[in-house]
């Protein structure tokens, strides 16, 4: 293969990321329309009091109804007269989507009064910081275990955190998020109220929490940043604790995986010659490992934060579902009980797009790192 | 003529040389506590669920099971007499659940459940894997870029998401499950068998067999498979764990068919409205599933051990 300039990789990358967008729209597309009767995919664009004849001609003027449907009657009881091509409904769906219209929200409470990009974005940045602060914690806590474990290899640290690591990849994260809630809640209330705070952290004019405190204004959504930003450090505590434990519950299985990879890498950079030669050199073994192993050994453990990323954000919908935090991973699944396909929709857009940009950045990062890599 | 008699030469040295493997293997085995306790998980869980309906009953999860009581002498208010919430002690060894049945009846009853779906969906993955990988591997060119294009379309969705996606369409019955959690499942198999023959492919040995004349198919399931069987291996003793806590998860996500269902991450969804009042119906089902996957996760992780030929000698 002819060796391709960096940013033409980057380039040929991003292109796929547009088929990559195309090709899953198309596929939860064509299953939810398919798959469901003909009032879904209307739904989110009725408002409250419509009447039939309006319904009709709305559903007519996106494209989900032929022409020549008789009335809304005959279009909800699947009159072959009113089914309008697949792919035409796909063309003026994507019309919509364009000019940035996802209709209205389905979600319980919400029905028909608030956007769906609007209660998507509002939604984002907790999951955001979720997401975040899980990778911290991974990343922070992975590369220290993993090194100790190839460094004291078969000794008393080594099993333990390979052990843990174990575990912790076995567990599952709804389980462990209520062991998690019994543990603090049942016996070991910290402060009085224990750690539990999930839904508290909603509102930017904190109402409902036991001693209120105050006002944030908003720069990036994440209350905890923001809370911080704004000066309000009570509102911050609270914010803070609301994370925590969601925060545990979501890093544990890519904490293990992590450990794991640094923990073989590590050890297969410590088997090279290169050691050897440093060691022989009379160098000191804290820069031995520092300096000389860890840097080739994080080579492996930077292609898979890409594989992280995925993990954190399929963990979000469970770790949100059990602190009932509201993120768009909690939104979801409310979204699959009451069929909210655009909802649904948005969802897998946006998170395939980070998967992908992410993972064009490792690529990008890696071929920075290693200058062997040629694409 | 001449032929035949070289192999006969040749065969017997190959069995040794086999049988040492085998018998270094089985060193390495006895050597390595992690795949032992792993064995003994993997073996014992499949046992138990083997065993499962001779130990109890298997329609015992039904209501209609359930020692009826009837009320003002109508068939429609007969309530089952129950002994709902009974505390892990003597009669119980883990305590009853909401509806008055044995916690640990019902997780005896929900492993059998769980291994076979977990089975089903690894096997049929590694299957469609085996297929597309080797096609696209050895055909190449504009198929193994199509291929490769429709697994990067897979991997671009959280699996956990898509089965979210799939299920909402598809409606909750347990084949519908399956094939959910099957489908964000197969492209995993396709790259890793697809990439094990590509490196198998270049091998002198098969270009030998190509010189020797044998055919493409041949040569692909005779002598490239069997080589690049263990990683399979090692990845679906991984994945028997992986999958269980995938479909698990969808269950407390409520895409559980049936409520009642002696499911293991149903047993621990249905304990969650209780968490606070009698934790035992979450705790034991939820360890149950830590123990399994725990099991052939080390089982995996010790294959991989065993059979990794940089550790070996």
């Amino acid at each position: 293969m002819a060796h391709l300039k960096l940013y033409e990789y980057a380039l040929r990358r991003l292109f796929l990321l547009i088929f990559v967008l195309f090709a899953i729209s198309l596929i939860v597309f064509y299953l939810a329309r398919g798959a469901l009767p003909p009032e879904y995919s209307l739904a989110p664009y009725i408002t409250p009091r419509m009447t039939d004849p309006q319904k009709l001609q709305l559903a007519q003027s996106l494209g989900v109804a032929s022409a020549s449907c008789p009335s809304y009657q005959a279009f909800s009881s699947h009159d072959p007269q009113c089914s309008a091509p697949l792919w035409g409904q796909y063309v003026d769906w994507l019309r919509l989507v364009a000019q940035g219209n996802w209709g209205y929200s389905e979600l319980p409470g919400l029905a028909g009064t608030a956007k769906t990009w609007d209660v998507f974005s509002g939604r984002f940045p907790f999951t955001a910081q979720l997401a975040i602060g899980a990778s911290i914690v991974t990343f922070a806590i992975a590369f220290p275990m993993g090194i100790i474990s190839a460094t004291r290899n078969n000794k008393l640290p080594d099993h333990a955190s390979r052990i843990a690591s174990l575990v912790g990849y076995s567990l599952p994260i709804y389980w462990f998020g209520y062991m998690l809630q019994i543990l603090f809640v049942l016996y070991l209330a910290i402060g009085g109220r224990g750690l539990l705070q999930g839904s508290g952290s909603l509102a930017t004019q904190c109402a409902i929490c036991f001693n209120s405190p105050g006002t944030i204004s908003t720069f990036t959504g994440m209350t905890v940043l923001d809370s911080l930003l704004s000066g309000n450090f009570p509102y911050f505590w609270d914010s803070f604790l609301a994370t925590v434990l969601p925060i545990i519950a979501l890093s544990l299985a890519t904490l293990s995986s992590l450990t794991r990879i640094v923990r073989s890498s590590m050890m297969e950079a410590l088997r090279q010659d290169y050691i050897l030669l440093a060691r022989s050199k009379g160098l000191r073994e804290r820069i031995v490992v520092y300096r000389h192993a860890l840097r080739n050994a994080m080579l492996p453990a930077i292609t898979v934060s890409g594989f992280i990323f995925a993990t954190l954000l399929g963990g979000v919908v469970l770790t949100e579902t059990v602190f009932a935090y509201p993120g768009i991973g909690q939104a979801i699944v409310f979204a699959s009980l009451v069929v909210d396909i655009n909802f649904l929709e948005l969802y897998v857009l946006v998170t395939a797009a980070i998967l992908v940009i992410t993972n064009l950045c490792v690529d990008m990062i890696y071929a920075v790192l290693d200058p062997r890599i040629r694409y | 003529m001449s032929n035949l008699t070289e192999t006969e030469e040749v065969q017997p040295q190959a069995l040794t040389g086999r049988r040492a493997e085998l018998r270094h293997a089985i060193v390495l085995y006895k050597q390595n506590p992690v795949v032992v306790a792993g064995s003994v998980i993997a073996a014992g869980s499949i046992i138990l669920a083997l065993l499962s309906s001779f130990l109890v009953n298997p329609d015992l999860w039904r209501m209609e099971q359930l020692n009826q009581r009837l009320c003002w002498n109508n068939a429609a208010f007969s309530w089952p007499v129950v002994n709902i919430f009974d505390c892990p002690g003597t009669t119980y060894p883990l305590g009853t659940d909401a509806y008055g049945r044995d916690l640990l009846r019902m997780m005896i009853l929900a492993l059998p459940l769980d291994m076979e779906i977990s089975l089903t969906i690894v096997i049929s993955a590694a299957l469609i894997g085996i297929v597309l990988g080797s096609l696209a591997a050895y055909a190449g060119g504009k198929i193994d870029e199509a291929i490769l294009r429709v697994t990067d379309v897979f991997f671009a969705i959280p699996g956990l998401v898509l089965a979210i996606v799939l299920m909402t369409v598809l409606g909750r019955t347990l084949e519908n499950l399956t094939i959910a959690v099957l489908i964000t499942w197969w492209p995993i198999y396709v790259r890793l068998i697809r990439s094990q023959v590509l490196s198998e492919k270049e091998r002198p040995y098969v270009e030998a067999l190509r010189s020797t004349g044998a055919s493409s198919l041949r040569i692909l399931f005779l002598h490239i498979m069997p080589n690049t069987v263990y990683p399979v291996i090692v990845q679906m003793t991984l994945d028997i764990g992986n999958v269980i806590l995938t479909f698990s998860a969808l269950m407390f996500l409520g895409f559980s068919p049936n409520p009642l269902l002696p499911e293991l991450g149903n047993l621990v969804t249905d304990g969650i409205n209780y968490v606070f009042t009698a934790p035992w119906l979450i705790v034991f089902p939820g360890l149950t599933i830590v123990i399994v996957v725990l099991g052939f996760n080390l089982l995996g992780d010790g294959i991989r051990d065993v059979l990794d030929p940089r550790l070996r000698r």
